[in-house]
């Protein structure tokens, strides 16, 4: 039975041109950089370094796209981690994307929820539209077999 | 000993045993009465095939007794028959069967027109296959999804030889009813299926137990229904082997108690112990029917065999004698069981469900009859890519006789001649006049005999082929049907717990779970005109425009003079589609630096973040679009005293010149970042304080703390309703049609008609030349209105209440309604039932916006 945990996450969006984002350094810290349209990456990364990654994202793309944007947007996602050698398994109870490999992600319907599937060396990653978390958590629990995390 | 009770009475349960062969042995003979006839129907088929067996089971119907393990303490009804099964009085109808022949109901009920439903609940309570409780439990299944290389479906020798070789060249996944073996009376076939097991596993292909495939679709994908869950498989390639059952015989008696086929028999024998009879007669025109003779006589049976063609079974509570033409003649015999091995019917109804290349059958499905060294290589070979062909079935049996063709609804030999006499001539128009094969066993017995009959009777090539197979082939609950398909998404604000905590009913509005009330709606109501109030209005859908196109894409876009409104301005937006009908509504906001904060309905912030996108892409503009739905909580502060509150929690100005109305400022309240709108949907001093969602719950604390001088509570959707009411504020869906145009609301101010272009200006413009005919209006009433309730003028219904409320603000009941013009021009009063409306001008309640200006 995997566990459900919830990971405290920064998140920061960049949204500039295709072209800019091409040539994008990618920020360090850790961060791991999602290109979740042409137009638009997300940096995920651990919560004290959100700061940082956001000035250093947007010093960067500043210099390729002077119109790109880059925001953090931590408050609108929640990070849900299923962990255990049966992580996938669950996954399959709540999406039909298939887990991705440990450097890409997925994205799309996860209990009728719009979200991006990460891998980790302990599970999978889910990061859901705060308002989604309670439902996911929920589903995760009652479909896909997933305990809550021992204290 | 463990026991279940049937209909009250305990019945044993033997190790292993079904419900079927645990009430058999307790005598029980009966199991259902027919649809329409109510004739006794007992085990048949024994596979899990028919639908002779329903039951229902711990209070859900139609359960398959033959294939539903008995467990202790099992509740068993027999779910047909008034009063039961056993003593049946309607079983009148079968003596009146000739006078109700097929198509009977469409002829006799159709005039006069009042006859049909009163007809229909009569014939709806003598028919059906058991109730659903009132109270059963609402279910959704689980459900799985799955990728794999190849599919197997069904876990006999041909199936298992596939997924041991499929195995070596991928994933594999194994469906099979029961588990692999267990339905299996041949020791041979039980050591085959044993050995093929070890490899299959071995190998690495997973079993699924107890999972029926209930359809086969395009993909090719398929539809597992396991006990607890349902299974949706991608695959590459489908390996059908669920190979054959035995031919239904169809002639006079073929569906009384006591007559069986073949296998079930078998199963019941050699599987569960039990004797079927002490005189059996076997008519065998298969090789493993004479088999089955000698394990039925093992038993301690006097059993007769017989080679032939049975002309004709009699008996009345169950089988009494049995006629057969045998190359020797005509000879008849007595019997209390008569067990028909005719020949094989291809169990093939999912391998029909699609024409696709992928999809390949292996076993008795596409050779029926096989010995188990073929069914092996046959399996073998379709993991190979070298499946067989499908023959079609070997001594197949030409109903000639009458007798039942569709057990299931009641359809007999004289049914079709009729049915065809009266020109349904060709297979699928006779099976949907007839209803055949349109039982719970989905034609899995008669769908030959109907193709058979059609070409029997001359029928042209393409009116005689077999009928559409579709899934479900076994059947479904509704909670399996809705399984990865219908999902109540609940979406949750930050402040969820908080309303949960301060006793609010929580109401599905759209996806979201928001407030109704905190309990008392008319206080509610009177907080928020008469001191202060909060609402949580995160639910709004929130964007974020920005980019060096952003204004020009909300200039083509909306229809409101976006260059007209100044930072730190907002204005209220309608979103149109193309043909001019309002799609969605919300607020403006321009921020200082070129970018816009535009707010969406809470139903519709989704539609409008793709319908932008759209629009982005469609116009080739440099726009970065956030959506902040997530990403921001919003408390709207309202009410007379909502700055004087806020004041003691900000150093912010919060003055009209600071944040005019409808504007905008970016404040600091209680340490939490907002951007402050002032707007006015419940017409009162308003803050929409828009802010990092995780500081909503901080935030809504402090703010209920500081406004304690005044008495603070908060209101939910219930009192909202009212308020935006009584401010003739329209709620889009509720108050609105889909093809409503700003004008038919009342909307047309917020048109900036001399723009250039937007979405929907010439749709608008062609509106404009043509007279209204129908448009929204405000109503007060001299009585209690209902939602809904036509408007009628001279008794001509002419339009319908969309919202009313009664108003201590508005002084007595208003609301909202579509009126339509009657002879050019729109009616001033107008009836309700016995309560008179009439049109009044809108808003309601402080009509010149003073107080939210205040």
């Amino acid at each position: 039975m995997p566990e459900v945990h919830d990971r405290p996450l920064g998140v920061i969006v960049c949204a500039a041109d295709p072209a800019a984002l091409d040539r994008l350094v990618p920020p360090g810290h850790g961060a791991r950089v999602l290109r979740v349209a042409p137009d638009e990456v997300l940096a995920v990364v651990a919560p004290d370094f959100a700061d940082d990654v956001r000035r250093e994202l947007a010093d960067r793309v500043a210099a390729l796209d002077h119109d790109a944007l880059v925001l953090d947007v931590s408050d609108g996602w929640a990070a849900i981690a299923l962990v255990g050698d049966d992580a996938e398994r669950a996954l399959s109870y709540l999406s039909a994307l298939e887990a991705p490999a440990a450097d890409g992600f997925a994205q799309g319907d996860v209990a009728r929820i719009a979200a991006k599937i990460l891998r980790e060396p302990d599970g999978l990653l889910l990061l859901v539209p705060a308002y989604g978390r309670d439902h996911v958590r929920t589903r995760a629990i009652e479909d896909a077999g997933a305990v809550e995390a021992r204290a | 000993m463990p026991w279940l009770r049937l209909d009250g009475r305990r019945v044993e349960i033997h190790d292993g045993d079904t419900v079927a062969a645990a009430a058999f042995r307790a005598g029980v003979r009966t199991f259902t009465r027919s649809l329409k006839a109510h004739r006794r129907r007992g085990l048949y088929c024994g596979t899990g095939d028919c639908a002779n067996c329903l039951v229902t089971v711990d209070g859900l119907p139609g359960e398959r007794a033959c294939v539903t393990p008995a467990r202790d303490g099992m509740q068993v009804e027999r779910e047909t028959g008034w009063p039961s099964a056993e003593r049946d009085a309607l079983a009148i109808n079968d003596r009146l069967h000739r006078f109700m022949p097929v198509g009977f109901y469409y002829k006799v009920f159709a005039r006069p027109r009042w006859l049909w439903p009163v007809a229909e609940r009569v014939i709806r309570r003598a028919t059906g296959t058991g109730t659903l409780p009132p109270d059963a439990p609402t279910r959704r299944t689980p459900t799985r999804f799955v990728r794999v290389r190849t599919l197997v479906i069904g876990g006999g020798v041909a199936g298992l030889a596939a997924a041991a070789t499929a195995a070596g060249e991928g994933s594999v996944v194994l469906a099979d009813e029961a588990a692999p073996g267990a339905r299996a009376t041949d020791p041979a076939a039980r050591d085959a299926i044993a050995r093929l097991t070890a490899e299959a596993r071995a190998a690495g292909a997973e079993i699924l137990e107890q999972h029926a495939a209930i359809g086969i679709y395009e993909g090719p994908a398929a539809a597992l229904l396991g006990p607890d869950e349902l299974v949706e498989v991608e695959a590459e390639h489908v390996i059908v082997a669920t190979g054959a059952l035995e031919a239904h015989g169809v002639f006079p008696g073929n569906d009384l108690p006591g007559v069986w086929l073949g296998r079930g028999a078998a199963r019941m024998t050699a599987i569960h112990g039990v004797t079927i009879g002490e005189r059996v007669v076997v008519v065998a025109n298969t090789e493993e029917g004479a088999h089955l003779s000698e394990a039925l006589r093992a038993t301690g049976a006097t059993v007769t065999l017989v080679t032939g063609r049975v002309l004709e079974a009699r008996g009345t509570r169950q089988v009494s004698s049995v006629t057969v033409l045998t190359p020797e003649g005509r000879r008849a015999f007595a019997c209390d069981a008569l067990v028909l091995s005719l020949g094989w019917a291809p169990r093939d109804t999912l391998l029909r469900m699609t024409a696709e290349p992928e999809v390949v059958g292996a076993g008795d499905v596409v050779r029926p009859g096989s010995t188990l060294a073929e069914a092996e290589a046959s399996g073998r070979a379709a993991a190979r890519g070298q499946a067989d062909q499908p023959t079609e079935a070997t001594s197949w049996p030409i109903a000639e006789h009458d007798g039942y063709v569709c057990v299931c609804e009641d359809v007999s030999m004289h049914d079709l001649e009729r049915a065809w006499d009266e020109g349904w001539t060709s297979s699928e128009i006779l099976k949907r006049y007839t209803t055949a094969t349109m039982g719970p066993c989905q034609g899995a017995l008669c769908s030959r005999h109907l193709a058979e009959h059609a070409r029997a009777k001359g029928a042209a090539p393409a009116a005689r082929g077999r009928t559409t197979a579709r899934p479900p082939v076994r059947a479904p609950r509704l909670g399996d049907l809705i399984g990865g398909v219908h999902e109540q998404v609940e979406r949750r604000t930050a402040l969820h717990d908080r309303h949960v905590a301060a006793g609010a009913r929580m109401d599905h509005s759209g996806v979201w779970l928001r407030p109704g009330t905190y309990g008392d709606v008319g206080e509610e109501i009177r907080v928020v005109r008469e001191r202060v109030s909060v609402m949580d209005v995160s639910t709004l859908g929130k964007f974020l425009v920005a980019g060096v196109d952003a204004r020009t894409l909300l200039d083509q876009v909306f229809p409101l003079d976006v260059g007209a409104i100044a930072p730190g301005r907002a204005r209220y937006l309608l979103a149109l589609d193309e043909a001019g009908y309002v799609m969605d509504d919300g607020l403006l906001a321009a921020l200082g630096d070129g970018s816009y904060f535009l707010t969406s309905t809470s139903g519709g912030a989704d539609r409008m973040e793709a319908w932008l996108r759209n629009w982005i892409d469609r116009l080739d503009l440099h726009v970065h679009l956030v959506n902040q739905t997530a990403q921001l909580g919003a408390i709207n502060v309202a009410g007379p005293n909502a700055r004087d509150l806020l004041a003691t929690l900000t150093d912010d100005d919060l003055s009209r010149a600071a944040i005019p109305y409808p504007g905008h400022a970016d404040i600091v309240v209680a340490g939490v970042p907002c951007r402050a709108i002032a707007v006015g949907f419940v017409g009162e001093l308003s803050y929409e304080l828009h802010h990092p969602r995780g500081r909503s719950e901080g935030l809504w604390d402090v703010l209920l703390a500081a406004g304690e001088p005044w008495d603070i509570r908060p209101h939910g959707l219930d009192a909202l309703d009212v308020l935006r009411l009584e401010k003739g504020h329209v709620y889009l869906a509720q108050d609105t049609m889909p093809d409503d145009h700003p004008a038919k609301l009342g909307l047309r101010w917020a048109v900036a008609s001399q723009k250039e272009t937007f979405v929907g200006k010439r749709a608008l413009e062609r509106m404009d030349a043509l007279p209204l005919e129908r448009r929204l209006v405000g109503l007060r009433f001299d009585g209690a209105p209902q939602r809904g309730h036509p408007l009628a003028v001279d008794g001509a219904i002419v339009g319908r209440i969309t919202s009313c409320a009664v108003s201590e603000a508005a002084g007595g009941p208003v609301g909202l309604g579509w009126v339509r013009a009657v002879d050019g021009a729109f009616p001033d009063q107008l009836t309700a039932g016995a309560v008179t409306a009439t049109v009044s001008p809108t808003p309601f309640y402080d009509p010149e916006g003073m107080r939210l200006r205040a």
